[in-house]
């Protein structure tokens, strides 16, 4: 039985009161997290409002006719807004945090008022990185807008790309959002999910579930893909229910092949695993860090 | 100290393999005549040297060398010689790390296990522990003598020792012995009997292991073991089993009870190819190779582990204190 971080939210579980950040590193998974959230908007009936920077407008309208989103009758009658970061947080010619969290009450009440079940909001947020006035007070925003949306039929989605914000910056944000966008499992199955997550300032593989030899190339699979990003490799086992000693492998052959420098990180595992680890010589391995899970009483 | 020199002519100087001599001694005075040239014999070598014994040799010991007692560790042997595959694991790392750093070319032990308070079947796992350090630490630059009290063992305790160990030493000087007996087929042997308490638990298991993971924490917490107690079981039984289905007959059965002060766990694989040897897991894995770790966790984490290979299938039995 696999249960979920209550943190973390799949796109399609997004519901009113939620205001998610998402941090991402790939075009091809933030083109999936927000086509589904602006298709599963307008299916509910809801207004969404797009603030596009990075990407052009047509580019984004694009994405959304690729996945057959029928755009064309949801512009013209006002139900999606695709539109800049420019002619939306900085049409004043500057960021006011004040202004734009009274813009968006305005427009969750008339979208219920033009007979709307409700608002969803997602935005580029790369503007910020510009030195636009009142950029600087991006992280005041993220924090009072949550007021916003915690109790009204509204939701948003932020979007920061980690290749464009630094780690310290990227935390600092998703700090103040009270849930992210879980990404795409890179493994999934009955037993076993491996979840890429973006976690206080670093890239972490959250394991989920049961490795036994039934699941352990996957682990290996994974483990593959998480030697692409950059720096330290972390994996969370918090949500581990057993790992065998082929699981525990793995994660030592990986860290023996890091070149000089990086190191993988096994953290939240459970104190018995960190004891086999021992056993079987893998401690004197000096980039695999292991550290056990708090043991609560 | 003519006999020190023939034992190291068996072992040249060139070939640091595992010396392992048996002192079999009645009096405190035949057990110093011993141990004290071994010790001051090798930290004059720069050997790295390890005492195990009881607190009273520990005593002795330490008075008879006077300001080289500094330089040798001593260990209380109940704190070492708790379980073979652990007791085995700790020599392993206390090899590596002195002789590692290339500070030492060789260690020295003095090994004294305890025989006081075991029951049959911890002496017959002892004594196969004794027989298998011929072969763990066969290349080891490691040279250990384990002393035997005539005092207070049992004959049978005694006569084991010179079974199992290829040298034996008398006073400073040793010889091989008579009766060595190699780690082979000859210390063989059914599983020991281990009459249940109570209900036995019993179930047969295909390729979905995790319903062997719930049945053995389930039956062993159903019989009085504490949670980490059920984890080390769950983890070890679930090695075993992987085995079977992977390398053995594709499943087989798991059966858990109560005996005594231990929780015994038999994982039966009904279909293995090649019988594995009743030793198996004893060696040490190098980390780097791919497979055969399995059974040497499992032996770091049981108390004792028996390994029965027939003609018909091959049951690896793990007994663990429940305190």
């Amino acid at each position: 039985m696999i249960t979920r971080d209550s943190r973390e939210r799949r796109i399609q579980d997004v519901d009113h009161g939620d205001h998610l950040c998402l941090t991402f590193a790939d075009d091809a998974e933030r083109r999936r997290v927000v086509t589904a959230y602006v298709r599963d908007g307008l299916e509910r009936g809801e207004r969404v409002l797009y603030f596009a920077d990075q990407s052009a407008v047509p580019e984004v309208l694009g994405w959304l006719r690729a996945a057959g989103v029928r755009t064309a009758p949801a512009l013209a009658g006002g139900q999606l807004l695709v539109t800049t970061a420019e002619d939306g947080y900085l049409a004043a010619g500057a960021f006011d945090p004040d202004a734009m969290v009274a813009t968006l009450v305005k427009e969750t009440r008339d979208s219920l008022a033009a007979g709307y079940t409700g608002l969803r909001v997602s935005g580029e947020m790369g503007w910020a990185l510009r030195g636009v006035p009142g950029g600087e007070r991006l992280g005041e925003y993220e924090t009072k807008v949550n007021q916003v949306f915690a109790d009204s039929p509204a939701s948003a989605v932020c979007q920061y790309d980690a290749r464009r914000f630094d780690a310290a910056q990227l935390d600092d944000f998703d700090r103040r959002h009270p849930r992210a966008v879980e990404l795409e499992p890179l493994y999934s199955d009955g037993l076993l999910r491996l979840v890429p997550s973006f976690r206080s300032g670093r890239w972490t593989l959250r394991v989920t579930g049961t490795v036994d030899y039934r699941t352990v190339d996957a682990l290996a699979a994974a483990m593959e893909s998480a030697l692409d990003w950059p720096g330290d490799v972390w994996v969370d086992m918090s949500e581990l229910e057993f790992i065998d000693l082929a699981g525990v492998r793995v994660l030592a052959h990986v860290a023996e092949r890091l070149p000089e420098g990086r190191r993988v990180h096994v953290a939240n595992l459970a104190p018995l695993l960190c004891q086999v680890v021992g056993l079987v010589g893998w401690d004197e391995e000096p980039s695999l860090i292991v550290t056990p899970r708090e043991v609560t009483a | 100290m003519t006999g020190v020199t023939e034992a190291r002519a068996a072992r040249p100087e060139t070939e640091p393999g595992l010396v392992h001599q048996g002192l079999v001694y009645g009096s405190d005075d035949e057990f110093l005549a011993a141990t004290v040239p071994f010790c001051l014999d090798g930290l004059d070598r720069e050997d790295a040297v390890l005492a195990v014994t009881t607190d009273a040799n520990i005593d002795l010991l330490r008075q008879a060398l006077g300001d080289a007692a500094g330089r040798v560790e001593f260990v209380r042997a109940e704190e070492w010689y708790q379980a073979p595959g652990r007791t085995l694991g700790a020599y392993h790392r206390y090899v590596d790390r002195r002789t590692g750093t290339g500070r030492h070319r060789r260690v020295r032990v003095i090994g004294e296990p305890v025989w006081h308070g075991r029951d049959a079947l911890e002496t017959a796992e002892w004594t196969r522990y004794e027989s298998v350090i011929n072969i763990a630490f066969a290349d080891c630059p490691a040279w250990i003598v384990c002393p035997y009290d005539t005092r207070t063992l049992p004959e049978r305790v005694v006569a084991d020792a010179r079974r199992t160990h290829p040298q034996l030493v008398a006073g400073p000087a040793a010889h091989a012995s008579d009766h060595y007996a190699a780690p082979n087929r000859a210390w063989e042997r059914r599983l020991t009997p281990a009459p249940a308490d109570g209900e036995e638990a019993r179930m047969s298991f295909g390729t979905d292991l995790s319903k062997v993971r719930v049945f053995v924490a389930e039956a062993a917490a159903a019989r009085g073991m504490a949670p980490a107690g059920v984890q080390r079981l769950v983890f070890a039984a679930n090695e075993v089993a992987t085995n079977a289905v992977q390398h053995g007959g594709g499943g087989g059965q798991v059966a858990v009870w109560r005996s005594g002060r231990r929780i015994v766990c038999d994982v039966t694989d009904p279909g293995r190819a090649a019988a594995p040897s009743w030793y198996l897991g004893y060696l040490p894995p190098d980390p780097r190779q791919e497979r055969g770790h399995g059974l040497w966790a499992v032996r770091q984490l049981c108390d004792l582990v028996e390994i029965d290979a027939r003609p018909d299938g091959t049951t690896v039995r793990l007994h663990l204190n429940l305190t």
